[in-house]
């Protein structure tokens, strides 16, 4: 009598442990990580050391543009003026545009540019008026700050 | 005549189309994603704003201000810093940023490398709120600062 061979049991390699350690990694991941989706960058400056809060003696300074932000609506915008010209209300390219006429018209980019904020002013809108400068083409931008600490 | 019951076979599941697919996922997060080692802000938009590589901004001391938790018209500063051994983030109160700014101002200046200002701040906080960082920057003589940006321009714009 012949005996039939049982047929080759087929090898599968358990893979339990594997899913698991692979589903704590990915929950590491999706936990601890932060998705990187927006490129950040930075806007540098160089502070002028001879001059703000920190110098022994005040110096005068007489900046080529000064702009000046103005709160509006509690933060929700800001009335934007150069050399004491209205640009209006969160037009930033207007003031791109503004400045890229004054470079045109002959204004050093070495010079400074003063932005000043009232105080209520929103960070964007600061960073956005900065923005304007550097787009611009002006590398010397200062902030003005008042001398008098606030609570906060 | 008898048949005889065939063979139990054991019933497992093919898990490799699943593993298949964790894979990639943990590929995915691996590549598109950084471990999170800032406090989290949303930071302003900028056109301008330019990439730098890590560590191209070298002896930085960061600082990141960010609306209070508790609702309020106040800002929270956190402040992140080498000090040669180990990485320190501890929020402080607007008034003992000058003293810290000075502090690191000093050392900067024992060690002879200048200080770098990396100010993140949310895009929702008030420019006083800011302000308070800058005048420190003066007072410790501070010149370079850097600020941080979201490259290009927010769909909608506005804070």
């Amino acid at each position: 009598m012949r005996h039939r061979l049982a047929p080759a049991a087929e090898f599968v390699p358990n893979l339990a442990p594997m899913v698991d350690v692979i589903m704590v990694l990915l929950v590491f991941f999706l936990l601890g990580a932060s998705l990187n989706l927006v490129e950040q960058g930075v806007l540098q400056t160089e502070l002028d050391p001879g001059s703000g809060p920190g110098a022994g003696a005040r110096v005068e300074i007489k900046p080529r543009i000064a702009i000046a932000l103005q709160d509006r609506r509690d933060g929700a915008a800001a009335n934007i003026y150069v050399v004491d010209q209205e640009i209006g209300e969160n037009r930033f390219d207007a003031l791109t545009a503004y400045l890229r006429d004054r470079v045109r018209a002959g204004a050093d980019r070495e010079n400074p540019v003063v932005i000043g904020a009232e105080t209520e002013v929103r960070w964007q809108f600061v960073i956005s008026a900065m923005d304007a400068a550097v787009q611009a083409g002006f590398r010397n931008i200062q902030f003005a700050v008042s001398m008098r600490p606030r609570g906060d | 005549m008898l048949k005889r019951p065939p063979t139990p076979v054991s019933m497992t599941l093919n898990l490799a189309p699943m593993v298949d697919v964790m894979m990639c996922l943990i590929i995915f997060f691996l590549l598109a994603s950084k471990l999170a080692d800032h406090a989290p802000v949303a930071l302003p938009w900028a056109v301008a704003a330019k990439t730098v590589k890590p560590g191209e901004i070298t002896n930085p001391v960061t600082i990141t201000v960010r609306p209070a938790r508790d609702g309020g018209d106040r800002a929270e500063y956190l402040v992140k810093s080498w000090d040669g051994r180990k990485v320190t983030e501890q929020a402080l109160q607007p008034r003992d940023i000058e003293q810290l700014l000075q502090a690191h101002a000093a050392r900067a200046t024992r060690d002879g490398q200048p200080l770098r200002c990396v100010i993140r701040a949310d895009r929702a906080v008030r420019y006083r709120h800011v302000e308070v960082v800058l005048r420190a920057c003066g007072l410790a003589r501070i010149a370079s600062v850097v600020f941080q940006a979201n490259q290009g321009v927010e769909a909608g714009s506005g804070p």
